[in-house]
């Protein structure tokens, strides 16, 4: 049974006739429209952007961004906001690397020691999210506020343990795991499986093509199984009835507050998640700085997602295609060889364009 | 008698205090040092200040090392400082611009004159009168001629001639800026090299690399690219390493901090700009001495030069005093 709100759209959408049902076709799925045309732009603007090496870069760099918004997209349809995510990813970074760093500089094998920081910071990493969701479901603490509290919380425990600097020293097998692919193409000389083909020579390196990056795997897996938690179990429709209208769902007999908190929960996993591989990718921990936005970031692509901030609407599958966007309008830009400050921009005006858009063709179908 | 006793006491204080007036001149002044912030730069500011201190005999005060960057932090220790009553001279590098010119002159006036370090109050332009001229100097590293200097030397790294690529945190941090802006200037001397960008990063390192990658892309003849800070010169590494272009394409990068030192040992830079910091202290230092000991004018601005490291000497005995160590 499709959620509640997925019902109702079902039923108004069948009085509609031709004309208004392509209207709310292209409506809703304005932004995979939006997505193609960007593609085919930036192919004709931008130099060798249209290559295979161009959707390695944004599915490699945007995966951490995409973990996030993630997250952020269970909070922002149950009618909430999750600011901590950023920092938490910080900390969460900073922690997995020291106990990587500390364990091996005393003698431990890489093999105990990195899956140990792995685990024990995605552990922690629940931590910030029980608290916020707590906070939210038991003491009615507006989301902002405390998750606003979490952000301060988070990035003050980071500086505490890593003193502003970043943790480096990790084994050195830490960056072969982030940044391994599961296959390498080489024209004219053809696959080659988890590692690079052995008798390479410098001039090839250049046109050597990483498929499948472990990282990605990660996080497409980790996707599909919360889209599917979202969108085909209970506790997906939960999410959603929370969002549409909070009173309700709690007559209807939804444990309301336990239901918060495991979403607070998913976001905070997300976040811990994404600073765990921020440390794998770069064989770094670092804390976030304040300049990153990186949770402002992912409520913008939640948003052109096609969630909304007031709850009850909003999927993984649209808020991938949002970090898509950002992420493309990044590298097309760069790649076009137009300022960076114009993307600045970009970005804003697509933003208030999607709450413009969804404003005006949700209301079509629940007319 | 009551009045002779009074007499006595006036002029025992008089004549001390005369004393102590014409002692000031020539005296060897007490030296107070109060870092902006805990950190590896500011540790080797004060060694270099302990030790030239230690040299010439001077006394010296070292207040806490704080643990944030900023006014309200700063302010309260150096006030605490000036307070002791024993110091002639606070070596400080100020957390504000504009918050610290206040403060500090409260200091000046009371007595004890101030060299700032590392940063400067107002525009740092203390030769000419203006309402934050009142410290001794200000010995610091220009930015600017860094960049300038990192410029020359990956030119000569890159064969004088290709495309490079800057990589930066911030649009909006005056301190980056001005490393880019340099490096812009040195570059503009070689006719066969071109800039072919500015991005920024934010200091996310993920973002780095996604910058530098598809900057890689749209000109794969790209041979240097300058990174102003560890995030950045460490993402254009991954996006280097990803391109399969190691080795073809030099990174330049700021600051020996030990992260950056271990990168360039490993490969991942190839290039890095080392500041200064001991010899910031030594010459703050040696200016008190001129100042209160000899009586001579001091420079109002003193900039020591720069070290860059290469892996051809990055293991040079010579050259580890220049990587920053907080230890």
């Amino acid at each position: 049974m499709p959620p509640l709100f997925i019902r109702l759209r079902i039923m108004a959408y069948s009085h509609f006739g031709y004309g208004q049902r392509f209207a709310v076709q292209l409506g809703r799925n304005w932004v995979v429209l939006f997505l193609v045309i960007l593609v085919v732009l930036f192919s004709f603007t931008g130099r060798g952007f249209f290559s295979p090496k161009t959707l390695n870069n944004i599915l490699l760099t945007s995966s951490p961004a995409l973990l996030l918004a993630a997250g952020e997209t269970f909070v922002i349809i149950t009618g909430g906001i999750d600011l901590s995510v950023g920092f938490v990813r910080g900390l969460i970074s900073v922690i997995s690397a020291i106990i990587m760093r500390d364990l091996y500089a005393r003698g431990y094998s890489p093999s105990f020691c990195i899956p140990l920081g792995i685990v024990v910071g995605l552990a922690l990493g629940l931590l910030p999210g029980l608290i916020n969701g707590i906070l939210v479901a038991r003491f009615r603490v507006p989301p902002f506020i405390a998750t606003l509290g979490m952000y301060g919380v988070a990035n003050g425990f980071a500086l505490r343990f890593s003193k502003g600097f970043p943790i480096t020293f990790l084994p050195p097998e830490v960056g072969q795991i982030g940044n391994g692919f599961f296959a390498y193409f080489l024209p004219g000389r053809g696959l080659s499986f988890f590692a690079r083909h052995a008798d390479i020579v410098e001039g090839e390196m250049r046109n050597l093509i990483g498929i499948v990056p472990y990282a990605i795997v990660v996080v497409a897996v980790l996707l599909l199984i919360f889209a599917f938690i979202l969108s085909r179990t209970q506790f997906g429709q939960h999410v959603y009835a929370i969002g549409g209208n909070i009173d309700a769902a709690r007559r209807a007999g939804i444990p309301v507050e336990r239901d918060l908190i495991r979403v607070y929960m998913i976001s905070s996993f997300f976040a811990a998640l994404s600073g765990v591989m921020y440390t794998l990718i770069f064989s770094i921990g670092t804390h976030t700085q304040f300049s990153a936005s990186l949770e402002l970031f992912a409520i913008a692509a939640v948003v052109i997602g096609g969630a909304s901030l007031m709850g009850g609407k909003g999927s993984i599958g649209g808020t991938t295609l949002g970090v898509l966007v950002l992420a493309l309008l990044e590298i097309g830009f760069l790649m076009s060889g137009i300022l960076p400050f114009y993307r600045y921009i970009a970005v804003g005006t697509i933003l208030i364009f999607a709450v413009v858009i969804d404003q005006t063709f949700p209301e079509i179908i629940y007319e | 008698m009551k009045r002779f006793v009074v007499f006595l006491l006036v002029s025992v204080l008089v004549v001390g205090l005369m004393s102590g007036v014409t002692l000031a001149q020539g005296k060897k002044p007490k030296i107070a040092w109060c870092p902006a912030i805990d950190d590896p730069f500011y540790y080797m500011i004060g060694k270099g200040i302990a030790d030239k201190c230690k040299e010439l005999g001077l006394e010296l005060f070292v207040a806490e090392y704080p643990k944030a960057w900023g006014p309200e932090v700063q302010v309260p220790i150096l006030e605490a400082v000036a307070a002791r009553g024993d110091i002639d001279v606070i070596i400080t590098g100020p957390t504000s611009k504009e918050a610290l010119i206040a403060p500090l002159k409260r200091i000046h006036d009371s007595g004890i004159e101030i060299i700032t370090v590392d940063t400067y109050i107002g525009d740092g332009d203390y030769s000419k009168p203006s309402e934050y001229s009142f410290p001794l100097t200000f010995i610091g590293t220009d930015n600017f001629q860094g960049g300038v200097e990192v410029a020359h030397h990956l030119a000569e790294m890159i064969g004088k001639k290709g495309k490079v690529f800057i990589e930066t945190t911030n649009p909006d941090v005056s301190s980056v800026v001005e490393r880019v802006e340099g490096f812009k200037k040195g570059m503009s001397e070689y006719p066969d090299i071109e800039i072919v960008g500015v991005e920024y990063n934010l200091d996310v390192q993920e973002k780095a690399q996604q910058q530098v990658a598809a900057a890689l892309q749209a000109n794969p003849d790209i041979v240097g690219i300058f990174g102003t800070n560890l995030y950045s010169a460490q993402g254009a590494y991954q996006a280097v390493v990803n391109a399969g272009l190691t080795g073809a394409v030099k990174i330049a990068s700021w600051d020996a901090t030990e992260d950056l030192i271990k990168a360039l040992k490993e490969g991942k830079v190839d290039l890095v700009l080392a500041q200064k910091p001991y010899e910031i202290g030594t010459l703050a230092v040696e200016a008190a001495y001129q100042y209160f000991v000899e009586g001579k004018e001091v420079p109002k601005r003193m900039v020591p030069g720069f070290f860059f490291f290469t892996r051809d000497n990055v293991n040079d005995p010579e050259s580890q005093k220049y990587i920053y160590r907080a230890d």
